[in-house]
């Protein structure tokens, strides 16, 4: 068999003619290439690689024959071979922990996003807690040096594997693809559009929403171009994108998923009158969310809360607070809210909306600071920008003052909810006057005029408990220095100790004509107990009245509903 | 060859007259002596040949119906017949037409 010994000629690819031969057969038969490449990996891991790649680890030349002429072991070590790679990149891991870590973070962080690597996969290979992790690479948190090292070796590793993946690139079999994969997550990584891509198809959804199949094609092929010179490799190096390489039932689905998403969109716009007054306007992310629970809003201004900014929650006092009518209703309520269909909306939105949508809503459940009222007709906080001094982390809290000479034009009903822990703690709800103009709501500290204070009703109790659960509300015209909060403190102990039982009229809880929200646990409510302070009768809110031993200082005055 | 479906039928008169020719025009050659069909196929290379060869295992491995075959570098002889029948059956003509279409490039 003389004929038999003659090699075959380097094959488009280094494949060799047989290879390209038994490939092709392979294809032929039914198999994808997609299952081709994932059974060549398992099986690779379930036998050791035995062929020319592992020559290249070596360092010998990778002969076409593999086993044959070139001596590489038959198995590949599961992650590296041992002596060289592996020292070498000790070597390297000990130099990235000399340097600086914010750097060498910096380093790795933009790897990851060059590649699109998920932080999921960091966290499985190396036992790291994902909000460290996270914390470390995004913000500088400092991780100590044995947890570096891990991140470190992972990264020297990834990037050896994903080097590797592209010099393999050509051979039709993309081995050692999975090797890094299979033993974390059960297979490859979830695939993740890079935003390289996203442009592309962006820009091609808008001439076309709705591509054919050869026009999908054209867009793979563009799309994995873009991603590979993202991550600075040749455009035919496909393999290297291992888990995120684009085929054209990703781009199907994403044009597919885009349609559904605008569709909804659509019909959120239709079905749901958008209203003004709702908080969801003020909150810029929910571009595509009108509030429909109106119920809660109904007295609701849409404040300028996205142009006001962001967090106020733990300014000093002193500064002035836009706040925007938000639904003050436990976290999970507001998220719910947020996150329902337009009325004749059925299943949950396409899932890109839904992305966007929690990252409103989940922002005004848990800010810090926030006091969420839990009255109906009450503001909604769409942004946590909400109430100076309000911070359970601060220790000086704001009454909450109505300052009743000058007008309330602007304020709202609005209940809190404690975050301190406090055991009496009672929610201060506050009832503004229903006719919210168009102004913005300020919350600010503002003096506070004595009169208000010398109730006869204030109930003993410690100031700083009292004024944890105040806060300052004035209308725009009120708006001035704030006394410090221990001019009102000692206003308010004055009181406070001059008084007997009755709670805290005026206190302010005038609430609106809406029947009250259940109010959790902490959420502290004032509520007035018998006669109003003007003429409003106030409305208990559902936790009794008769708790409160209210030594909530801040008198909420309402005016007018 | 197991099949699971009833027993494989050989191939009666009237397919034979009718199938048989179309066969012969394709360089099928009909074995003498036994009830089978043979045909030898020549390529440019090992390579190829078996390649050719990997396609048709594949594809006999789908129908659950093997060839006997021969190789010596770029020469595969095939000859198809069917065991449980003792002859040709509708297999050996489904196979043949496959693997005409697999020894084209």
């Amino acid at each position: 068999m003389d004929r038999g010994e003659r090699r075959g000629s380097t094959a488009p690819g280094r494949l060799s003619a047989l290879q390209q031969q038994l490939v092709w057969a392979l294809l032929g038969s039914g198999l994808s290439r997609d299952v081709l490449v994932q059974a060549a990996g398992e099986l690779e891991r379930e036998r050791g690689v035995a062929g020319g790649d592992v020559a290249d680890k070596v360092g010998g030349e990778s002969s076409e024959e593999g086993d044959e002429e070139s001596p590489p072991p038959i198995y590949k070590e599961l992650e590296q071979l041992p002596p060289e790679e592996a020292a070498r990149q000790k070597a390297e891991v000990d130099q990235l922990l000399q340097e600086d870590p914010w750097h060498v973070a910096k380093l790795v962080k933009s790897y990851m996003q060059q590649h699109n690597l998920p932080q999921r996969e960091v966290v499985e290979s190396t036992g790291l807690n994902q909000s460290h992790l996270s914390q470390h690479l995004n913000k500088g948190t400092p991780m100590k040096n044995q947890k570096r090292a891990a991140l470190y070796t992972w990264y020297v590793r990834r990037q050896a594997e994903i080097n590797q993946q592209f010099t393999n690139a050509g051979r039709g079999l993309l081995m050692g693809e999975e090797s890094g994969e299979d033993v974390r997550k059960g297979r490859r990584n979830r695939f993740k559009w890079g935003p390289a891509s996203q442009q592309i198809l962006f820009q091609a959804y808008e001439r076309q929403k709705n591509p054919s199949k050869e026009e999908r094609e054209g867009l793979v092929e563009e799309c994995n171009r873009a991603e590979c010179l993202q991550r600075g490799v040749s455009p035919s190096q496909l393999a290297g994108l291992g888990s995120n390489l684009v085929t054209e039932v990703r781009v199907y689905n994403w044009f597919a998923n885009r349609r559904k998403e605008e569709a909804f969109r659509h019909k959120l716009a239709l079905d749901v009158p958008f209203n003004s007054q709702s908080a969801s306007s003020s909150s810029h992310t929910l571009s595509t969310s009108p509030t429909h629970d109106m119920k809660y809003s109904q007295q609701v201004t849409s404040e300028g809360l996205a142009s006001s900014g962001g967090h106020h929650g733990d300014r000093s006092v002193g500064e002035r607070l836009t706040v925007s009518p938000v639904q003050l209703e436990p976290s999970h309520t507001l998220l719910e809210t947020h996150h329902k269909p337009a009325s004749g909306g059925g299943p949950l939105p396409p899932v890109s909306t839904l992305t966007a949508l929690h990252g409103v809503s989940a922002s005004p459940a848990a800010p810090q600071g926030l006091i969420m009222a839990s009255l109906p007709s009450v503001m909604s906080l769409g942004e946590p920008s909400l109430l100076i001094g309000l911070t359970s982390t601060q220790p000086q809290t704001v009454p909450v003052i109505n300052n009743v000479g000058g007008g309330f034009t602007t304020l709202q009903p609005i209940s809190f909810q404690q975050q301190l822990h406090a055991p009496h703690q009672q929610p201060i709800t506050q009832q503004f006057p229903g006719h919210v103009g168009p102004s913005s709501f300020m919350a600010t500290m503002a003096q506070l005029p004595c009169h208000m204070y010398s109730k006869p009703e204030l109930s003993p109790y410690t100031p700083s408990s009292l004024l944890s659960q105040a806060m300052v509300i004035t209308d725009n015209s009120s708006l001035g220095t704030l006394t410090s909060l221990t001019a009102v403190k000692q206003i308010l102990s004055t009181d406070a100790e001059d008084q007997s039982e009755p709670p805290i009229q005026e206190s302010s809880l005038h609430l609106s004509s809406s029947p009250p929200v259940p109010v959790s646990s902490e959420s502290l409510e004032l509520y007035p107990a018998s006669q109003p302070v003007d003429d409003q009768p106030p409305h208990l809110l559902t936790s009794s009245p008769t708790d409160m031993d209210p030594y909530i200082p801040a008198q909420m005055v309402s005016t007018a509903q | 060859m197991h099949t699971l479906a009833g027993k494989i039928q050989s191939l009666t008169a009237e397919e034979r007259e009718h199938l048989l020719p179309l066969l012969r025009n394709a360089q099928w050659v009909e074995v003498v002596g036994r009830d089978a069909i043979y045909k030898e196929f020549i390529f440019k290379d090992f390579n190829q040949a078996f390649g050719f060869m990997s396609r048709v295992a594949l594809q006999a491995e789908k129908m659950d119906h093997h060839p006997e075959w021969f190789n010596v570098y770029n020469k595969v002889q095939i000859t198809l017949s069917t065991h449980e029948c003792g002859g040709l059956s509708q297999r050996d003509i489904t196979l043949a037409t496959f693997i005409d279409q697999a020894s084209v490039f």
